[in-house]
């Protein structure tokens, strides 16, 4: 089972194991404009993501 | 590749910037926050302990990371929640952000004033603007003019010194890039952390502008702020957006071009780069008038724009 990060309740998917820097370049989102948080706990871009996990993709950026 | 440690215990870290060249673990980024808002706070001399300060919040992740900060800080502050009336399919954004604002303050002891535009004034956001020449085809030119006439009655009618918004750099660098794509040196003029209060005007201040939204984000989900993660429906497309994205393309790239780009312009203007060569034209373009209706400072000889919205209705 690949890796799932849900981002406002689109659920994207990732084989692991994968650094987070790696899946979001893999989804095409930037760095700068998105945090990965497993289990209330903010992850770093070295933090690595194993298969069956679940984790939230938070967008940072808004604006209108 | 290592995992990150934090550059003050030497523990492991939970978030890295890397434009500072720190990273740090949850107790000291949320130290090394509080301490970096009292420093900006200081620095552009915004605000002294005594003022009563009101934070205009939204329900979203800066206004109540800012609100936060500063009660932790010791000021006195109070909130003001403005209802817009907006909702979507996806749901009802003005109520469930009302929400969130009402919890923390509930949560945090602390006292929130709310306007809500329908009911006072008879029509939402989305209902002015659908008549309205400003707000044709989006209404947040219609939102920006409702907020900013709220935000200052509301703090002069209950006497607060300074009104503060949660303006990030990356909301600063936006505005500044589109500032200076079109060259409206007038309005790069009037971009500063804190502006003086004046002719009815109170004074407004930014203590965030110069965190990365990454970082008021991070803060945020690291205190454990509950807020409103969706999206104002009509932000979809905004130009603002788009210069933030462009923004972040670079600063992947380049990390800490953002900020560069901000505070030299700061610094530009500091140095008088941006100051009209012309001092009595410019106070002549900028008099302003007592709108005969409301009582508000206005450009305009006769009512302001807001009351001319509001008669319209």
């Amino acid at each position: 089972m690949p890796v799932t990060l849900i981002l406002r309740k689109k659920e994207y998917t990732v084989e692991g194991t994968i650094t987070v820097k790696d899946a979001l370049k893999q989804l095409g989102l930037s760095p700068e404009s998105h945090l990965v948080v497993r289990d209330g706990q903010l992850l770093t871009e070295n933090d690595a993501l194993r298969n069956g996990e679940v984790v939230k993709l938070v967008a940072v950026i808004s604006g209108g | 590749m290592g995992n990150y440690v934090c550059s003050q215990c030497r523990g492991p870290a939970v978030f890295r910037m890397r434009h500072h060249r720190l990273a740090f673990c949850q107790p000291h980024y949320l130290e090394w926050f509080i301490e970096q808002t009292a420093r900006v706070i200081e620095k552009y001399h915004m605000f002294a302990p005594t003022d009563r300060i009101l934070v205009a919040v939204s329900g979203g992740k800066d206004s109540l990371a800012l609100w936060d900060v500063l009660w932790r800080l010791g000021y006195q502050a109070d909130g003001l929640y403005i209802n817009l009336g907006i909702s979507s399919q996806e749901g009802d954004y003005s109520n469930e952000s009302q929400r969130y604002a009402k919890d923390f303050a509930g949560q945090n002891g602390l006292r929130l004033h709310v306007v809500d535009i329908l009911q006072q004034y008879g029509e939402s956001i989305p209902q002015f603007a659908s008549r309205s020449q400003r707000g044709r085809i989006k209404p947040c030119g219609v939102c920006g003019l409702v907020k900013r006439h709220v935000m200052n009655r509301v703090a002069r009618d209950e006497g607060y010194d300074v009104l503060t918004t949660a303006h990030n750099l990356d909301d600063e660098a936006a505005v500044l890039m589109s500032n200076t794509m079109a060259w409206q040196v007038d309005l790069l003029q009037r971009q500063y952390p804190v502006l003086p209060a004046e002719d009815g005007f109170v004074r407004k201040a930014k203590p965030f502008c110069r965190f990365y939204e990454r970082e008021t984000a991070a803060y945020s989900l690291l205190r454990g702020i509950e807020y409103e993660e969706e999206e104002c429906p009509f932000s979809v497309g905004s130009k603002q957006l788009v210069y933030k994205d462009m923004l972040n393309k670079m600063e992947e790239t380049t990390p800490g071009i953002k900020m560069n780009f901000y505070a030299g312009f700061l610094n530009a203007r500091s140095a008088g780069y941006f100051s009209p060569q012309n001092k009595a034209d410019n106070e002549q373009s900028r008099e302003l008038h007592r709108c005969p209706t409301c009582g508000q400072p206005t450009a305009s000889d006769g009512a302001c724009a807001f009351c001319r919205l509001v008669k319209a209705a």
